[in-house]
C-alpha cells in the first residue's frame, strides 16, 4: 500500500510519508482532534516519476513534467477509494479536501523545509486530489527547494515527498496557540491568537488577531484583547480554493473565542503537550456550524511544533535556589553563612 | 512613565496638612512622641508617611492609642531586637487630625544587614523548625492570657476593708486596684508581644512562595497563591460553623419560627425561653458562646467594636439568615471539602507544570506556607477578637467604678482618657477613698471628656489623603506590601488620583470575578445595618468577624490592604469578587452609583456620577 489512514501512522512512519502525515498521525494517536484524512507516502512519488530521467534537467523543466506525469492506476485507484471513504464518512460525496505537501528529511522538526510547504484548499474529487499532489511533487523543484538542498547537500540525495489529504474544515474562527507564555515562558498558561475564517490570516500576519491568555489551571480567561480583524479568508465561491474578503464592520471588533471555545483550546493544548513532551506552536480551527452556539462547531488541531523559541532565562545570576534560601532573601538575609 | 522629578513632593508634606476647624488642640489627646514636631522636619518630611487606614481608618480616642503605641513597640522589639529582621527595623508613627500615619524604618548599612542576618537565621531557623510545637504552646498561652485578663478583679471600694485584709495578709482595695489596672494594661503588652511572635515569620514565609510563583510562573493570579496556601479548617471561621449548626439544630427542634427579619435577640429569646425545645436550644448557644463567641465585630483595635457576646445582634442575624436559607432549601454549608479538593488540584496542577528544578522548591515553600498560615489566619480571632473585647471591657470596669465615684459621668468616658490619665485618675482616686478628702478629678475630667468627644466627632469628617511626605524610591518592607498593599505602583496611582483622578480606582485583584452593582459606602461599624443585599460593599477595611454582611453583599472594595488583607480572605472564601487597596474608594464612591468590580484586574469603575446618599 502506498497510502495509509493517518489514525495509522506513527513518528517511525515519518521516513516514508513526510513530517506532517506522522505528526498528524501521533496527534490522532494522543486523542487529539485532528480532520480525518489519508497519507501517500514518498515511494508513490518515486514509483511515478521513475523514468522520467530529472537528474540534470532544469528545476523548472522537471516541475513541469511532473505536473504532467500520468498518474499510475493502481495509485490513482488507492486515492479514489481512500476519498470515498473520506466524503462518504463526512456525508458528502463530493467533500472536499486539503492537500498537502509532507516533506521527507532532516530536520523535521524545525519544518523549515524552505519551498516545500505547499497547500491546496477545498480540493474535490480524486481527480483533483491527483492534480494536487502533483503540484506538491511539483514543488520540490521549486527555485527555493532546489537551493535549499543544494546549500544543505542534504543527505537524500534522490528527493521524495509525502502528501497529506484531510476533509476540509470550513474554518469560522482560526489561529495558533503556544502551550506556554512565549514571551515570559509561563508553563502555566497558554497564549492563543484568533481571527476570522481560515488561519491564513493569522499565520501570513495579515491582521492583527485577538489575543487570550488562558490558566491552563482553572481555564481562566487571564488577559484578553480584542485586534481589529479586518480581513479574512473563506471559501472561493466557486467551490474551490480560499478567498480574501473583508470582514463586516460589525465582526471586526468582536470577541471571536468565548469562555468555552478557550477552555476547550486548553484541554486539548495541554493533550498535544503531554503526548509530545513539550510546550508545543499550535494550529487549530473551529469549524462553521449553523447549529452549534454562535454558529461555532467542533475544534480540530491542523498542526503542531515544539515551541522552538527558548523563553528569556528566568533566575538571574546568584538568585538563591533552595526553598530556605528564598525564604532568608524575603527578610534580606542573604549572604549570612548559616547552613 | 512619568518623570522623576514630577513624582517628588507628590504628596503633601506632614506640616502643611491644616487643623480642621474647631479642632483646635487635639494634639492632647496624644503623646507627644506620636506628632509631628518642628524638631524632626527635616527627617520627617523626607519620608513616606502612608495613613493605615486598614487598622485605624477612624481618629484615635485618647484611650485607644494604647491600640497603636504598644503593637508599633512590640512589633518592632521583635522585628528589630528580637528576630533582627536585617533591612527592616519597624515602623514609626505619627498622628495627624487623629489619624495614624506610618512609616517604615529601614536598615541601608550593608554591614549591619550582613551582622544581622546571622542572628536572624538562627532565630527565624529555630521557629520555623519547630513551628508546629511552638504553635501549640502559643495557643495555650494565648488562652491562658485571655482568661487571665477576664480574670481580673477590679476591687469595690468598701467602706471598711474585710477581715482578711487584717488577719490574712491581703492587699489594701486601692492598692489592688492599682494594681488591676497596671495587670490589664501589661496583659495588652503581653498580647501584643504575642501577636508578632509568630506574625512576621508566617507573613514572610507566604511572600516567600508568593514571590517564588510569580518569578517561576508569571502569569499566576493572585488568588491563586493565595487559594493554593489559605487554611481551611481553622478556628477564625468556627464561629460561623457553629452558627450554621446552631441554625439547623432551630429547624430539627422545631424552634426556628422565633427567628424572625427584624426581631431583636432579646426578643428571639424570650420566645425560645417558653418552650422546653427553645431552652435546649439556648442551652446550646451557651455552650458555644465560650469561647466562640469572642468573634469580633470589628477589627479589635477601637474599643467599641465588642464582640458577639456584646452585640449579640450580628451572630441573631446571621442564624435567622442561615434559618431562612435552609427553609428555603438553600445550602449553607461551606463546601469544605470542595475548597480543599479544588485548593489541591490547583497545587498539583501548577507542580505539575513546572520543571524539574523548580517543582521541589515549589513543594517545600508550599508546605512551608501552609504550615506558617493557620498562625497568621488564626491569631486574629485569639488575639484581635477574643483578647481585644474583653481587655476593653475590663477596662470599662474601670470605666464604672470611676463613673460610680464621680470622676465620670459615664463608664464609656473611660476611653477618652489616655491609658496614663486612667492611671493617674484611679491614683488620685485610691488617696481620696481612702482619706474621705475632696477630689478634684470629678471637676476636672468631665469637661475634657466632652471636649475630645466633641473633637473625634469633628475629625471624623475630615478625609486624611492616603499619603504625606516624600515619594520613596522603592517600598522594600515585605511586611507593608503584604499588609498594606503598598508598593511603589499603588503609591502613584495615589498620587495620581489625588490629582483628580476619574471615574476609575486600581487596586489589587483580591478575589476574582466581575460584577456590576449599586454601591453602599460604608465607614464604620454602625452603618454596617444600612447595607441591603445585594449591594456592594465599598470600605476601608473589612472583618471577616462581618460574616453575615459577606452572604448578603456581591463584591467588595477596600481602600487599604493587600491580597491576605481580612477583605481578601473572606471574599475568596464566599467566592465574592473583591478588590482592595485602591487608596481612596470611601471618598471616590458614592452609596448609590452603580460600580463595576473587576476582582480579576483589579478594577473598579464608576459607571454613573450620580449617588444618593
Amino acid at each position: 500500500m502506498t497510502t495509509s489512514a493517518l489514525a495509522d501512522l506513527r513518528r517511525p512512519d515519518e521516513e516514508r510519508f513526510g513530517a506532517k502525515s506522522a505528526l498528524l498521525g501521533e496527534l490522532i494517536a494522543g486523542e487529539v482532534p485532528v480532520p480525518p484524512g489519508f497519507a501517500i507516502s514518498s515511494e508513490a512519488y518515486l514509483a511515478a516519476v521513475e523514468g522520467l530521467e530529472l537528474e540534470g534537467r532544469g528545476p523548472e523543466k522537471c516541475a513541469r513534467a511532473i505536473r504532467e506525469l500520468p498518474v499510475p492506476e493502481d495509485l490513482r485507484g488507492e486515492i479514489a477509494e481512500r476519498y470515498e471513504e473520506l466524503a462518504s464518512a463526512a456525508g458528502e460525496p463530493r467533500a472536499a479536501v486539503a492537500v498537502r505537501s509532507s516533506a521527507i528529511g532532516e530536520d523535521s522538526e524545525e519544518a523549515t523545509f524552505a519551498g516545500q510547504q505547499e497547500t491546496y484548499l477545498w480540493v474535490r474529487g480524486a481527480d483533483g486530489i491527483c492534480a494536487a499532489m502533483r503540484d506538491c511533487w511539483a514543488s520540490l523543484y521549486s527555485a527555493e527547494a532546489v537551493t535549499y538542498r543544494a546549500e544543505m547537500a542534504a543527505e537524500h540525495a534522490v528527493p521524495a515527498m509525502g502528501v497529506t489529504v484531510q476533509l476540509m474544515v470550513d474554518a469560522a474562527v482560526s489561529g495558533v496557540m503556544f502551550t506556554c507564555n512565549p514571551v515570559s515562558g509561563d508553563p502555566s498558561t497558554i497564549a492563543v491568537n484568533a481571527s476570522w475564517g481560515l488561519g491564513l490570516a493569522v499565520v501570513g500576519g495579515e491582521v492583527t488577531p485577538d489575543e487570550y491568555r488562558v490558566s491552563k489551571v482553572t481555564r481562566e480567561v487571564l488577559s484578553r484583547s480584542i485586534g481589529p480583524k479586518e480581513v479574512e479568508y473563506v471559501p472561493d465561491p466557486s467551490g474551490s480554493g480560499a478567498a480574501r474578503s473583508e470582514v463586516p464592520h460589525d465582526r471586526r471588533d468582536a470577541a471571536c473565542l468565548g469562555e468555552a471555545q478557550l477552555a476547550a483550546l486548553v484541554d486539548v493544548g495541554r493533550r498535544v503537550e503531554d503526548h509530545f513532551g513539550a510546550h508545543q506552536d499550535i494550529e487549530w480551527a473551529i469549524a462553521r456550524d449553523a447549529s452549534g452556539p454562535d454558529g461555532l462547531g467542533e475544534l480540530f488541531m491542523l498542526q503542531a511544533r515544539p515551541v522552538t523559541t527558548k523563553p528569556s532565562e528566568r533566575a538571574e545570576p546568584g538568585t538563591p535556589r533552595s526553598a530556605m534560601d528564598r525564604v532568608w532573601s524575603t527578610f534580606g538575609a542573604t549572604g549570612a553563612a548559616r547552613r | 512613565m512619568a518623570t522623576a522629578t514630577s513624582e517628588i513632593g507628590a504628596f503633601p508634606s506632614p506640616f502643611s496638612i491644616e487643623t480642621p476647624a474647631g479642632c483646635e488642640g487635639w494634639e492632647e489627646m496624644y503623646p507627644y512622641w506620636a506628632l509631628f514636631d518642628e524638631r524632626r522636619r527635616e527627617a520627617d518630611e523626607n519620608r513616606l508617611w502612608f495613613w493605615n487606614s486598614m487598622h485605624f481608618p477612624l481618629p484615635m480616642p485618647a484611650f485607644d492609642m494604647c491600640e497603636v503605641d504598644v503593637p508599633y513597640f512590640t512589633f518592632a522589639g521583635w522585628q528589630n531586637r528580637a528576630f533582627a529582621v536585617p533591612p527592616a527595623m519597624g515602623v514609626d508613627y505619627r498622628v495627624v487630625n487623629g489619624y495614624v500615619y506610618i512609616s517604615p524604618n529601614p536598615v541601608t548599612d550593608p554591614d549591619l544587614i550582613a551582622e544581622r542576618a546571622e542572628f536572624f537565621q538562627k532565630r527565624a531557623g529555630y521557629y520555623f523548625e519547630n513551628w508546629d510545637e511552638l504553635y501549640v504552646k502559643w495557643r495555650e498561652k494565648m488562652q491562658a492570657l485571655n482568661r487571665e485578663v477576664e480574670a481580673i478583679d477590679v476591687p469595690d471600694l468598701p467602706q471598711y476593708e474585710p477581715d482578711e485584709v487584717l488577719f490574712t495578709d491581703r492587699k489594701l482595695s486601692n492598692v489592688e486596684l492599682l494594681e488591676a489596672y497596671r495587670r490589664t494594661i501589661h496583659c495588652l503588652e503581653l498580647m501584643w508581644q504575642h501577636h508578632f511572635e509568630f506574625l512576621l515569620l508566617g507573613y514572610g514565609a507566604y511572600l516567600t512562595f508568593a514571590e517564588f510563583c510569580r518569578e517561576a510562573l508569571p502569569d499566576i493570579p493572585d488568588q491563586h497563591i493565595s487559594q493554593m496556601v489559605a487554611g481551611v479548617d481553622v478556628d477564625l471561621f468556627r464561629a460561623d460553623e457553629e452558627l450554621r449548626r446552631l441554625a439547623r439544630l432551630a429547624i430539627e427542634s422545631d424552634v426556628a419560627g422565633a427567628f424572625r427579619e427584624g426581631r431583636s435577640p432579646d426578643q428571639i429569646e424570650a420566645e425560645l425561653g417558653e418552650s422546653d425545645a427553645g431552652r435546649k436550644w439556648l442551652e446550646e448557644l451557651e455552650a458555644v458562646k465560650d469561647p466562640w463567641f469572642n468573634m469580633g465585630t470589628g477589627d479589635g483595635l477601637y474599643h467599641y467594636y465588642g464582640s458577639w457576646n456584646d452585640d449579640p445582634r450580628i451572630p441573631y442575624q446571621s442564624l435567622t439568615g442561615h434559618i431562612a436559607a435552609l427553609q428555603a432549601g438553600e445550602q449553607i454549608d461551606r463546601p469544605t471539602e470542595e475548597v480543599i479538593a479544588e485548593r489541591d488540584r490547583i497545587a498539583a496542577e501548577y507542580a505539575a507544570l513546572l520543571d524539574a528544578e523548580a517543582r521541589p522548591t515549589f513543594e517545600q515553600l508550599l508546605g512551608l506556607s501552609r504550615k506558617v498560615f493557620p498562625y497568621v489566619e488564626e491569631h486574629k480571632f485569639y488575639c484581635d477578637y477574643w483578647f481585644q473585647s474583653r481587655f476593653f471591657n475590663k477596662v470599662r470596669e474601670f470605666g464604672a467604678l470611676l463613673a460610680e465615684h464621680g470622676f465620670l459621668e459615664d463608664a464609656e468616658d473611660v476611653f477618652q482618657l489616655d491609658r496614663r490619665e486612667v492611671l493617674e485618675v484611679l491614683e488620685e482616686l485610691a488617696l481620696t477613698w481612702a482619706t474621705g478628702g475632696q477630689p478634684l478629678g470629678p471637676d476636672r475630667w468631665p469637661p475634657i471628656v466632652a471636649r475630645r468627644k466633641e473633637l473625634l466627632e469633628k475629625l471624623e469628617e475630615w478625609t486624611p489623603p492616603p499619603a504625606l511626605g516624600a515619594m520613596p524610591e522603592a517600598v522594600n518592607d515585605p511586611m507593608v506590601v503584604m499588609l498594606w498593599g503598598v508598593t511603589k505602583e499603588r503609591l502613584q496611582q495615589w498620587a495620581r488620583t489625588q490629582d483628580g483622578g476619574g471615574a476609575e480606582l486600581g487596586g489589587y485583584a483580591a478575589s476574582p470575578g466581575e460584577i456590576e452593582g449599586i454601591a453602599r459606602v460604608v465607614r464604620s461599624l454602625e452603618q454596617l445595618d444600612e447595607v441591603r443585599a445585594g449591594e456592594i460593599l465599598v470600605c476601608t477595611i473589612t472583618s471577616p468577624a462581618w460574616a453575615p454582611i459577606f452572604s448578603k453583599i456581591r463584591a467588595t472594595v477596600t481602600d487599604i490592604g493587600g491580597i491576605m488583607s481580612h477583605a481578601a480572605i473572606v471574599s475568596r472564601e464566599y467566592g465574592l469578587p473583591a478588590v482592595v487597596g485602591t487608596g481612596t474608594a470611601t471618598s471616590t464612591i458614592k452609596t448609590g452609583q452603580r460600580i463595576k468590580v473587576d476582582g480579576s484586574t483589579g478594577v473598579v469603575q464608576i459607571l454613573d456620577s450620580n449617588g444618593a446618599s
